[in-house]
């Protein structure tokens, strides 16, 4: 019973479907990360690069700005230094220079030990003196701070209003001098202020912002994002970028460049997530490329699956199908690669299998039918041992197949006791035929009464009538009369049995006397031959040895023929004492069978003896 | 099974054929036409077997030329067997010239086969066997067939 594969686990096309989606997707996706990261690396560091420079160039338009506006204002220092007060040139120059809001100049006293104030130009009226008075409790602190550093920059009331206070002092420093210069610088505010997706500040170093955006004036940057550069350790740097996170969470790429003017930096600030704008939608417009390149990765993987698994396929169930005995299955397979020259093969194979089992059945068949033949042949035979009258009669007959071509037999006749023994041409079943068809004619022709050579006669006729002269066979019929103890026989071409009689010393080979006086045509040969027959005296204890030609031909496993030499030793050897016609079959059956070591016959072997026994 | 093998070489009437192998059913005399020549010389010293089967095409062979002069020369053992066993294996138009005879010596286990022919060893009546065959050690030799049996051709 065969046994039916069944399909398990995931179908081969999903497979081959899975590998090709899946190679280039994960290829994709590696190449999308890496072309993401270092595209984002380089966008940071443009960004931090193009930050930079906004911040360098508002910090340069700042200092110069300021660097203008102290040229502008130091000959009114110098015109307060010399004079002691604001002369008419100061307010000249005061009053020509529309952003100047006031200036007021501050001498440190001894006696007070504080600054106070000294002179003063203003351009609203009484404008200043309020000023200075809302300034009452922070200017203390500024003074202190110009200890420090001899230039400082404040904006105290978060507008676009600076307060620049510069410390001059003599050689001596006996005198120190603090200008305070009130100016409103609202173009440079203005470039602060403006809204874009990078946001400028002018912050002092301790962060406060100056200008920057709306509602951040007056604001520590640090309360914007954490400012590190405002550290100790970095405040001698002139320009420097950081990425940092904001209080709200939102990264941010920020540079900074010192203004060059007092402690002043001009801070740049962008929205990491806008800068990085062009990487999303990098991103984005991969996603729906990579999307469109695997959808259509995935159709013509679906496609070349198909093709290639609908061949498999069909393999596989042409495969279950011979599994379960239908050889007759073929694959159509057009294509003509592995798979084509597979189911090629298939189709051979499967095609010579189903050719095999025909044959296989056909020869089960005909060995049935051989087997049968051979039943039906057997009968056909006589028992290996008689005894008819005074004749002792012992054989021994094996067919080189099934069936044979060799045939004989004994009968009673009237008073005539008939030997027969043939070979048809060749072996096998068309030689049975023949043996048949002797055997039939000799049913009807013992019963006739007639001499050996009219029996041949006969029975020529019927062998070729049956043969057509394409099958022949030689054939010996031998009559014997217990009466007058004469033997006449008529022989067809047959190996000529021999006439073995009793002496006084043991037998030698050529006391073996060949029956050959007569010889005449094969049976089947030709339909109208007349045969000629002799006759001998077969004396008591006489022997006649009738024998086929296979005999001589028997083979061992070194496929060597026993040969006429070796045969006839063997005669002699077995008849040495002239024993019973069986106890005679039964040594030389020995014999053939230590010869031939259980090797098969490449022809039929028949052999039987005929003894006048004495005591008869 | 050595193949059949077979030579023809004709001059004029004459036809020498040079036999060799094996003749069984596979053996085809149909091509080897034998029809023209007046006189037919079969060697046959190369002659390994003839079974049935041979011997039917063999003598529908020689059948097709009854009235040519055969002869046949240096005949194996294979051969004479046939000769005498079948009859017509010999047509009544041919004559042996020669054949072999096997002799050995039973104590050393020689073989050799001698070649009788006609005229010498042999006559249309009687064989005058040569009088002392002797193997290659100088061992006497004698008669590996039962004459009765084996000269028979010659004494019909």
């Amino acid at each position: 019973m065969l046994r039916t594969v069944k399909k398990s686990g995931i179908s081969i096309r999903y497979k081959i479907l899975m590998l090709l989606t899946l190679i280039p997707l994960l290829t994709l996706s590696i190449y999308l990360v890496l072309a993401v990261q270092i595209f984002e690396k380089d966008k940071v560091a443009y960004v931090f690069d193009s930050s930079s420079n906004v911040s360098g160039a508002m910090a340069s338009q700042s200092k110069a700005q300021f660097n203008s506006l102290l040229s502008e204002v130091k000959p009114i220092f110098q015109d307060f230094l010399t004079n002691g007060d604001f002369t008419g040139s100061s307010n000249s120059i005061f009053n020509g220079d529309g952003s100047l809001e006031g200036l007021v100049a501050f001498q440190y006293r001894g006696t007070s030990k504080k600054f106070e104030r000294m002179a003063f130009l203003e351009k609203t009226p009484r404008s200043v003196e309020g000023i200075v008075l809302g300034l009452e409790k922070t200017l203390p602190d500024y003074f202190s701070e110009l200890e420090k550093s001899p230039r400082i920059v404040k904006a105290p009331y978060r507008d676009d209003r600076l307060f620049i206070f510069e410390k001059v002092q003599d050689s001596k420093e006996s005198n120190v001098t603090v200008f305070m210069i009130i100016v409103r610088l609202s173009e440079l505010s203005e470039m602060y202020k403006a809204e874009s997706s990078q946001k400028l500040y002018l912050i002092t170093q301790e962060g406060t912002i100056l200008f920057g955006p709306l509602n951040t004036l007056g604001l520590g940057i640090q309360t914007l994002f954490p400012a590190h550069f405002l550290d100790k350790t970095t405040t001698k740097v002139a320009q420097g970028a950081e990425a940092v996170t904001d209080q709200a969470g939102v990264d941010r790429l920020v540079s900074y460049s010192r203004a060059g003017f007092g402690d002043l930096l001009v801070v740049s600030s962008v929205d990491k997530k806008q800068a990085l704008g062009a990487v999303d939608i990098l991103i984005r417009k991969s996603l729906m490329f990579f999307g469109v390149l695997i959808s259509i990765t995935i159709i013509i993987s679906l496609l070349a699956s198909n093709s290639l698994t609908s061949s498999l396929t069909s393999l596989f169930h042409a495969t279950k199908k011979v599994s379960e005995g239908d050889f007759n299955i073929r694959v159509a397979v057009n294509s003509k690669d592995e798979i084509g020259a597979l189911a090629d093969n298939f189709n051979l194979m499967a095609a010579e299998v189903s050719r095999l089992l025909d044959e296989t059945a056909q020869k089960v068949r005909m060995e049935s039918e051989l087997q049968t033949a051979k039943t039906v042949q057997e009968t056909l035979f006589p028992e290996t041992q008689a005894k008819i009258g005074p004749l002792s009669i012992a054989g021994f007959y094996e067919p080189a197949s099934e069936c044979g071509g060799d045939w004989w037999h004994y009968c009673q006749a009237g008073r005539k006791i008939l030997l027969w023994i043939g070979d048809a041409t060749g072996h096998g079943a068309p030689a049975a035929l023949i043996t048949s068809a002797a055997k039939s004619a000799s049913t009807i022709i013992e019963r006739l009464n007639i001499t050996p050579a009219q029996a041949l006669e006969l029975l020529n006729k019927s062998i070729y009538d049956v043969s057509k002269g394409r099958i022949m066979m030689t054939f010996f019929l031998a009559a014997y009369d217990p009466e007058t103890k004469v033997l006449s026989y008529a022989n067809a071409s047959h190996e000529a049995p021999f006439l073995i009689k009793k002496g006084s010393s043991p037998l030698k080979k050529k006391d073996l006397i060949p029956l050959n006086e007569v010889n005449n045509p094969r049976l089947g040969q030709d339909r109208e031959t007349k045969y000629k027959q002799t006759t001998i005296n077969l004396d008591p204890e006489d022997m006649v040895l009738f024998y086929t030609d296979g005999i001589a031909e028997i083979q061992n496993k070194m496929k060597m023929s026993w040969g006429e030499r070796d045969f006839l030793k063997a005669v002699v050897s077995a008849n040495k004492d002239y024993p019973t016609a069986q106890e005679f079959v039964a040594r030389l059956t020995q014999m053939i069978q230590d010869h031939r070591q259980g090797e098969i016959l490449i022809d039929d072997v028949t052999f039987f003896v005929v003894k006048n026994d004495l005591n008869v | 099974m050595s193949k059949f093998d077979v030579k023809m070489d004709k001059a004029g009437e004459s036809l020498k054929v040079n036999l060799a192998g094996s003749i069984d059913e596979d053996a085809d005399f149909t091509q080897l036409s034998l029809a023209g020549a007046s006189k037919i010389e079969i060697e046959m010293s190369g002659l390994k077997s003839i079974n049935s089967c041979g011997i039917r095409e063999w003598i529908k062979w020689l059948s097709t030329v009854p009235a040519s002069k055969i002869s046949f020369n240096q005949c194996p053992k294979v051969i004479v067997d046939q000769i005498n066993m079948v009859d017509g294996f010999l047509p009544a138009n041919a004559k042996v010239e020669s054949f072999f005879v096997p002799y050995y010596n039973d104590d050393s286990g020689a073989e050799k086969n001698v070649l009788f022919r006609y005229g010498t060893e042999f006559s249309d009546s009687a064989v005058m066997p040569p009088s002392d065959v002797k193997d290659d050690d100088g061992n006497p030799m004698e008669m590996d067939v039962i004459e009765s049996k084996y000269f028979k051709f010659i004494k019909k």
